[in-house]
């Protein structure tokens, strides 16, 4: 079968893609993917703004902002330009504009953060949450348990790799319970932080391709801003499916080990023999 | 400068002498035992071995040696610029020892030294040329003392191995500092993180690059990975931009700007095919090349240039230039062209956005429907973190894909990618066992056609291992 535009449905999802090029470190640009074309394989048309340094757009006339990672030093200049954006992010944050921040991103929406060399930052306070640098980097396959009212209990599968270790305060729930992996601080055992619909995560991989659940919830929440409540048709997921659980093996595979690639013998440790489906 | 003597000098003393000895034996030994048993090319293992042994005998060969020691480092093109930097070596009269297998870590550079040195640790070489994995520089560079060190670029690689892309720069740009008034360090003057680096070092830097107008885009391409100014991180602007962030570039706000090039290919005719050969025109301190590279792609010049550069700063002279690299061949999945029976097969190693990119630009230039293959996996060299592939292109490719089989761990995240390009789900298929993937696809090629193999390390091996089986290919150590 083929993916086929959906009939047209007249919405239009307005998104704003935060720094495309300053933060960009993991091919985080993959979440934009899976939100537009998920969109538009159910005939839901896609607006998108790239929003670059020294802008300052209202921030409120988007659905959804996408907001990702980036080294320290792309960080620096990020947190330094982001000061101006700050008001009108909290509006749009206060107003329900879903917000998908990712890993350096979602440090930045919270009050702080303090790399382990190096001045502090500040962030914009949206989240309340602040991240202090640690000397080792968590860097392996990781799934977290999530809870929504829309969706029940839903697994959520990427990558981590961050030295960032984040503290939640009153303010922000945990995105998740981390099932394999680090998380948040790698002690509490939770993962991300939401505030209404602004959703801060460590995982990428890129998050949305392979959490399909994941990226509808965005949507569904980002379009019931100016369109109330919409029915997404369900699409044919077999694909994501299988990727989210060939994903979800990973995680549960290199369970406990803080570098996924040290633990990782020369040889594939995953060999699930001569298999051949039809996708 | 390394100190000799907190490491003990491994073949100073008799004892040390006889451990030496006894290590370069027993590598040698296990290269000829791999090589006999066809369990591998024994381009590892031999250095493992030695190592095991006696941990100093890198260091012990390299200090008592004469010959000129070139070091190549750095993302992209080590492998195709060692080979050229041979070849020009090979027919100015050099006696050339070269870790040519690209086996580019700690023991696969030890194993050039077992390999070719007799068991006193004597090197019967007029240039040892090492290929180094950028991760790899840190501990190989003290140990080998070189005489010249071309950094090619430096591209996002491997994220969970290296940590950030300046994380590697500057432990790349601190290890130049030690090098002595003597030695020359070539750099990669379109890279503005490269162009920056060894500002205060004392070696003699030598720049090399493109400067023309024929080929490239007007701004870097989304992959692109420095693209802020390194002193003032400023948007750099681009007159032009040939790869990825690599291009004529000028920070607007200080002024900063790529370096005077010592070796430039000014002009450049690509065979519109994509398939080669390329025209260059190169100048030089010598003088001017006019050269025809049997290789295709932009990638391929400036691997021409660095080696130009290397053989320059090594004392060759650039007389036999021309004539060493008009038959340069492509290194082993390198877009390596392979007869399969009446079947074509292209067989290329992609290891980061930037290589993936340039050989689905040079295959979407050749005529017709594409029939692919893509095997990504998980190993230490392959690397675990597989989010790159979202930087791939894929959809330049995608409107002319016939039929695409993904294997490796990797193969539903691969499947899925292709999806997300809008490839239609029906002309895609996950085959994990490697041989079956190989057979499925050249039978999606059909009798006399073509199939595309973009593979990550391990499984370029593997696939190369079966084609050697069945006699496509010569074992890759007897190239």
């Amino acid at each position: 079968m083929t993916n086929e535009q959906g009939k047209d449905t007249r919405l239009v999802l307005r998104i704003g893609h935060l720094y495309p090029q300053l933060m960009s470190v993991a091919a985080d640009r993959g979440n934009l993917f899976a939100i537009v074309k998920r969109c538009k394989w159910r005939g839901i048309k896609t607006a998108i703004d790239q929003i670059f340094v020294r802008q300052t757009p209202d921030f409120t006339q988007y659905d959804l902002i996408l907001f990702h990672g980036g080294a320290d030093r792309e960080m620096e200049v990020a947190a330094r330009d982001l000061q101006a954006k700050a008001p009108s992010l909290r509006e749009a944050a206060e107003s329900n504009t879903v917000f998908l921040a990712v890993c350096a991103g979602y440090q930045l929406l919270g009050h702080s953060y303090k790399p382990f060399e190096g001045p502090e930052l500040k962030g914009v306070g949206i989240l309340d949450l602040h991240t202090e640098g640690g000397s080792t980097r968590f860097m392996t396959h990781i799934a977290i348990e999530c809870e929504f009212p829309e969706c029940g209990k839903q697994v959520l599968v990427g990558y981590e790799n961050h030295s960032g270790r984040t503290y939640l305060g009153p303010g922000a729930q945990p995105l998740g319970r981390v099932l394999a992996g680090w998380g948040n601080n790698g002690k509490d055992g939770y993962e991300g932080a939401v505030y209404k619909n602004v959703f801060g995560t460590y995982l990428h991989g890129p998050v949305l391709p392979k959490n399909p659940w994941f990226t509808d919830l965005l949507i569904t929440r980002a379009l019931a801003r100016r369109y109330g409540q919409v029915e997404l048709p369900p699409l044919d997921d077999s694909t994501e499916q299988e990727a989210h659980a060939a994903a979800f093996k990973l995680a549960m595979a290199f369970k406990g080990t803080v570098s996924a690639i040290d633990a990782t013998p020369w040889r594939e440790r995953l060999s699930p023999g001569s298999a051949s489906r039809s996708l | 400068m390394a100190d000799y003597s907190k490491h003990g000098g491994g073949g100073t003393s008799w004892p040390g002498r006889a451990r030496l000895a006894l290590a370069i034996s027993a590598g040698k030994l296990a290269g000829a035992s791999g090589r006999l048993f066809r369990i591998g090319g024994g381009t590892s293992l031999p250095g493992m071995i030695a190592r095991r042994i006696d941990p100093n005998v890198l260091r012990s060969v390299m200090a008592t040696t004469t010959a000129k020691k070139i070091v190549i480092t750095g993302s992209n093109g080590k492998t195709t610029t060692a080979r050229m930097t041979a070849a020009i070596a090979d027919a100015s009269g050099r006696r050339v020892s070269h870790n040519r297998t690209g086996s580019n870590l700690l023991q696969g550079v030890t194993s050039v030294v077992v390999n070719f040195a007799d068991i006193f640790g004597r090197l019967d070489s007029d240039l040892l040329l090492f290929e180094i994995d950028e991760g790899t520089m840190p501990v190989a560079m003290p140990e080998i003392q070189p005489d010249v060190v071309v950094i090619t670029n430096i591209f996002r690689d491997q994220l969970d191995r290296y940590g950030e892309l300046y994380s590697v720069a500057k432990a790349l740009d601190k290890l130049l500092e030690s090098l002595p008034e003597t030695a020359t360090i070539v750099l990669n003057g379109n890279d503005p993180q490269v162009a920056s680096f060894g500002q205060q070092a004392r070696a003699r830097k030598l720049y090399f690059g493109l400067r023309t107008t024929d080929v490239g885009r007007p701004v870097p391409e989304h992959a692109a990975d420095v693209i802020r100014c390194i002193r003032c991180n400023e948007d750099l602007v681009y007159e032009v931009a040939y790869l990825s962030h690599l291009g004529l570039y000028r920070c607007p706000n200080c002024g900063y700007e790529l370096p005077s090039l010592d070796v430039a290919a000014t002009s450049i005719h690509l065979d519109p095919r994509g398939d080669g050969p390329t025209q260059v025109t190169m100048e030089t301190p010598l003088g001017q090349l006019e050269l025809t590279l049997p290789l295709p792609g932009v990638h391929n010049v400036y691997n021409a240039a660095a080696a130009v550069a290397a053989s320059i700063a090594a004392g060759f002279g650039i007389e036999k230039v021309p004539a060493a690299l008009s038959n340069i061949r492509t290194a082993f999945g390198r877009l390596e062209k392979i007869q399969a029976g009446d079947q074509t097969i292209y067989l290329a190693f992609v290891k980061n956005p930037t290589s993936f990119n340039l050989v689905l630009r040079l295959i979407a230039q050749h005529p017709g429907e594409k029939h692919l293959l893509l095997v990504a996996s998980n190993t230490v060299v392959d690397g675990e973190d597989f989010a790159w592939l979202w930087d791939v292109d894929l959809e330049e490719i995608s409107p002319q894909v016939a039929d695409v089989i993904c294997s490796g761990t990797k193969a539903e995240e691969l499947a899925m990618r292709l999806k997300y390009a809008e490839v239609p789900l029906d002309r895609v298929r996950v085959i994990h066992e490697r041989e079956a993937a190989l057979d499925a696809a050249l039978q999606n090629a059909g009798p006399g056609g073509t199939l595309y193999i973009m593979a990550s390390y391990t499984p370029t091996q593997e696939l190369r291992r079966i084609m050697q089986k069945r006699g496509w290919v010569k074992p890759y150590w007897e190239e």
